[in-house]
């Protein structure tokens, strides 16, 4: 690792602006109206899928691309939980991460078995293709191609469509599973992680179980991206079998790639950066697609390791312990 | 008494900015020169050819204005991508209503948008015509401020089956479609006007989207000798299933296909005229897109998008248009939301001359057109018909 390490007088203050930027963005709603807040919430909800997908591509180093699998879970879960069993939204958030943890748990299945790289990418792929023919197909359940519609529900007299209520209860937590996998990455647990990656067989080697370490990966991926299935369904109001497809795991891809892989501040900034990005253009009707593709190819050539090697230059509070710079 | 005005007085005092804001909000994106209409549409993406179908309904604006406006309005379109994705969708409703503060909303195609849509313009309560998405769940239940300007999935099913049974002697009608809800969305309601009417469908099939051979289809309709088909499938798998049917014999048996297949593409797809003199598509037109009736319209969408390449889909939006002009005629100068609505709701019978069925919305059913006509090849050329051997 080429980074200087940030000083104890560093982590502290680290560790404030961690709380301080989530205390700031309780005031967001007073700036805001319908349409932005609209943004700010999809942002959220991107922040997570992002960081669910750089844990196990990142971190973990594991081609694997369930994470849209994941996330329909989650999605499907949510809405099938309120709609048909009148479970109200907020306790469908763990028990759809629950659901993607189980998704997470059955795409580590290829992994465990020793398959790898392009053959993990295929697999998990058809993971999730596999997911979307059964939304699309058990049309009693997820409601086929016309997709399901969340229950109109209200939190303390106020209605689930409201947008602001929508952000506090996004925000909490995005803040709640940020916080947790960054703990978990700074733990011995982490660190196992990282060193999978590094060397499966030397971690191996040193008696750490890395079949547990892979398993346990996916499944806090999953539970990651399942919650941010729950919290998309509320924000869309609306699942559809469309939502999940090759098109979106692209677009993850992108902010994982443009965040910077394996880091959890990356995964923050790219989902912040190109959730907002298409909104800005559209002032340009008919070039966004364009000027989207060459901002990310902009991006990624000037910074290949992500936006966030970039606040590392600025500042070693930025340096994430289980990250690895470019050699 | 004295304390009574007193709180009248305190009431009407407290009530007053609200009811500045309901008249604030009535008139929102309005001005004397000009009425905004926030028209979204896929206009990026994998169905961005869809956004055709809004082609028309500016064309439209464009003529309106050129004449001098509506009561000296122009009407102005506010554009904004859904990328035929709902959160996306989403995003541009809010940005239309919220930040750009337009009048009303007209256009839309994906239905999966449109009906993700519903309960966010429902709630925002701005006039909403639905041009060119047709699933029936946008505006059924009713919803006070949503309206659907062209002939939605229930309306075509049961267009088809009419056309069906309009053939004399019809009794027996086989059903062939894919096992998906876009081939439900037609047969489904075609299946009711059947059952309706005293006709069970004597058979059922199903052919997979992908297939490439229809001969075990074939084969079972052989043996029941249908006097109609009905063919809810793509036009891939229609073109594969009606060579087929000519290649065992049964190419003298009527189809009735879907408004997702178009005649001439069809005959080009099989290149034999004899597979498709008995095929007829939902045809929501009053003349064949080349006719001399479709003729002014296709000149108007030239006139000010000359560079368009004119199809089915780029005149799908200009009837509701019409409509929409005819009820902001009727309101008069001072123009209101409700007022729009309230005039929308009195449209009867509106004959837009491009739609082969009229217009009514009335204040309890908000689905506009009820029907459609059928295309199918008479003497050779493709023909508009109202019914059996009833040219339009």
């Amino acid at each position: 690792m080429s980074q200087i390490m940030p000083s104890a007088r560093q982590r502290k203050t680290r560790t404030l602006l961690f709380w301080a930027v989530p205390a700031v963005l309780l005031l967001l709603p007073l700036t805001t109206n319908p349409y932005t807040q609209f943004i700010a919430n999809g942002m959220l909800v991107s922040v997570l899928v992002t960081l669910g997908f750089t844990l196990t591509i990142g971190n973990l180093g594991q081609l694997a691309f369930a994470n849209t699998a994941f996330f329909g879970i989650g999605a499907y879960s949510s809405a099938i939980l309120a709609a048909k069993l009148g479970v109200p939204w907020l306790l469908t958030i763990p028990l759809a991460g629950a659901f993607g943890a189980l998704g997470g748990f059955l795409a580590s299945a290829a992994a465990l078995r020793g398959i790898r790289t392009y053959y993990l990418a295929i697999i998990t792929l058809a993971f999730g293709e596999l997911m979307r023919w059964a939304y699309l197909h058990a049309k009693p359940l997820t409601g086929g191609t016309d997709g399901m519609p969340m229950p109109r529900e209200t939190l303390l007299g106020i209605s689930l469509t409201d947008d602001t209520l929508k952000f506090y209860i996004f925000l909490a937590v995005t803040v709640l599973l940020v916080k947790a996998t960054l703990n978990l990455m700074r733990s011995h647990f982490g660190r196992a992680v990282m060193a999978v990656r590094e060397n499966e067989i030397a971690t191996a080697s040193l008696a750490i179980p890395t079949a547990r370490v892979i398993l346990v990966t996916f499944m806090w991926s999953g539970f990651v991206v399942g919650c941010a299935g729950a919290l998309f369904a509320r924000h869309v109001g609306h699942v559809f079998p469309e939502s999940f497809g090759m098109l979106h795991l692209i677009a993850s891809f992108a902010m994982v790639l443009v965040g910077g892989l394996g880091s959890v501040l990356g995964a923050v900034l790219g989902a912040v950066l190109l959730t907002a990005l298409p909104e800005y253009l559209r002032a340009f009707p008919g070039m966004e697609e364009l000027f989207f593709g060459l901002i990310v190819a902009g991006v990624l050539v000037a910074m290949p390791m992500g936006l966030a090697s970039l606040l590392r230059r600025v500042s070693p509070i930025f340096v994430e312990r289980f990250y690895r710079e470019a050699p | 008494m004295k304390k009574y005005i007193s709180l009248l007085a305190a009431a009407g005092l407290a009530a007053s900015p609200l009811l500045a804001q309901d008249a604030e909000w009535e008139t929102e994106g309005l001005t004397d020169d000009a009425i905004t209409i926030g028209v979204m549409g896929p206009f990026s993406g994998n169905a961005s050819s869809y956004s055709k179908a809004l082609i028309g309904m500016m064309a439209y604006y464009d003529k309106v204005n050129e004449e001098g406006g509506v009561h000296g309005r122009k009407l102005v379109a506010v554009q904004e991508d859904t990328a035929c994705d709902s959160a996306k969708g989403l995003a541009a409703a809010k940005k239309l209503i919220s930040q750009d503060e337009v009048f009303m909303l007209q256009g839309n195609s994906c239905s999966g948008v449109a009906l993700a849509l519903r309960p966010t313009i429902e709630e925002a309560g701005l006039p909403w015509i639905v041009a060119h998405a047709v699933s029936d769940s946008i505006s059924d239940p009713l919803a006070g401020n949503i309206f659907h300007g062209v002939p939605t999935g229930r309306a075509n099913g049961r267009a088809m089956a009419a056309f069906v049974l309009s053939k004399p002697d019809t009794s027996n009608v086989a059903i062939i479609e894919h096992s998906n809800d876009w081939a439900h969305s037609y047969s489904n309601p075609a299946r009711d006007y059947l059952e309706e009417n005293g006709v069970a469908p004597s058979l059922e099939l199903t052919m997979e989207r992908g297939q490439t051979d229809a001969t075990a289809q074939v084969l079972k309709l052989r043996q029941e000798k249908p006097d109609f088909i009905i063919a809810a499938l793509y036009e891939a798998e229609t073109a594969i299933f009606l060579r087929d049917l000519k290649k065992y014999g049964m190419g003298d048996v009527p189809v009735m296909g879907t408004a997702g297949t178009d005649l001439e593409n069809t005959l080009k797809r099989t290149g034999d005229f004899d597979t498709v003199k008995n095929y007829y598509v939902i045809h929501s037109y009053v003349d064949n897109l080349d006719g001399p009736l479709m003729q002014p319209w296709g000149e108007m969408i030239h006139k000010y998008y000359p560079d368009e390449e004119l199809s089915t889909f780029s005149f799908v939006s200009i009837g509701s248009a019409e409509a929409l002009v005819s009820a902001l005629e009727a309101v008069g100068p001072e123009l209101t939301r409700s007022k729009l609505m309230a005039a929308l709701e009195e449209v009867r019978d509106f004959d837009t001359g491009i739609l082969s069925d009229p217009i009514t919305w009335t204040a309890d059913d908000h689905q506009g057109v009820k029907g459609s006509a059928v295309a199918g090849f008479v003497d050779g050329e493709p023909t508009v018909l109202k019914a059996w051997g009833q040219p339009y």
